[in-house]
């Protein structure tokens, strides 16, 4: 173990630098994700409502489908 | 199952025992080469930043040796690649947001 090299030396501006840009970077990730995810939730709020709109739709139109259909076989088999 | 619980703390000590040459290796690197910079590299760091603006403005850096010049390129991308492994600590995520 006695045959490892010397520690370099890292120049303190590159370690200023590195360590600087490390904690920049952790600060925007997690304002970044914070202001995503509050957008998220708002649209998936509006997404919610506008899918139970649309569900009552498409259940309306399933029901009228149905009605026309027994209708037509009513009509068929008299 | 019960039996590796019950063999736990000793294969702990086992795998302190054997990693901690590793570990004080990696510990001596890292106390000089991973250091934050301390308050008295502050004057060094000054330093540093005049030089390089000072080097920027008198144009010596056409004069630089394309051996050093690409040396420097490297050393600068890996100082801004850190950004993003910031980031990705900071989103708690490995690629892209997760919302």
């Amino acid at each position: 173990m006695s045959g490892l090299p010397a520690a370099v030396r890292v120049s303190p501006l590159i370690k200023f630098g590195r360590w600087s840009l490390l904690t920049l970077g952790v600060v925007y990730g997690a304002f970044h994700q914070g202001r995503l995810s509050r957008k998220e939730a708002a649209f998936r709020e509006v997404e919610d409502k506008q899918k139970a709109i649309r569900d009552a739709k498409v259940a309306e139109e399933k029901k009228r489908a149905a009605e026309r259909e027994i209708a037509e076989l009513e009509a068929l088999a008299k | 199952m019960s039996k590796l619980i019950a063999q736990a703390p000793a294969l702990a000590n086992r795998l302190a025992a054997q990693a901690s040459p590793k570990l004080q290796t990696f510990w001596k690197y890292a106390k000089v080469e991973l250091a934050p910079p301390t308050l008295a590299d502050i004057p060094e760091i000054r330093a540093g930043i005049s030089r390089l603006l000072a080097a920027a403005r008198t144009a010596r850096w056409k004069e630089v040796p394309v051996r050093e010049a690409w040396l420097n390129s490297l050393v600068t991308i890996e100082v801004l690649c850190w950004f993003y492994v910031g980031e990705c600590i900071g989103k708690r995520h490995i690629v892209g947001y997760d919302v």
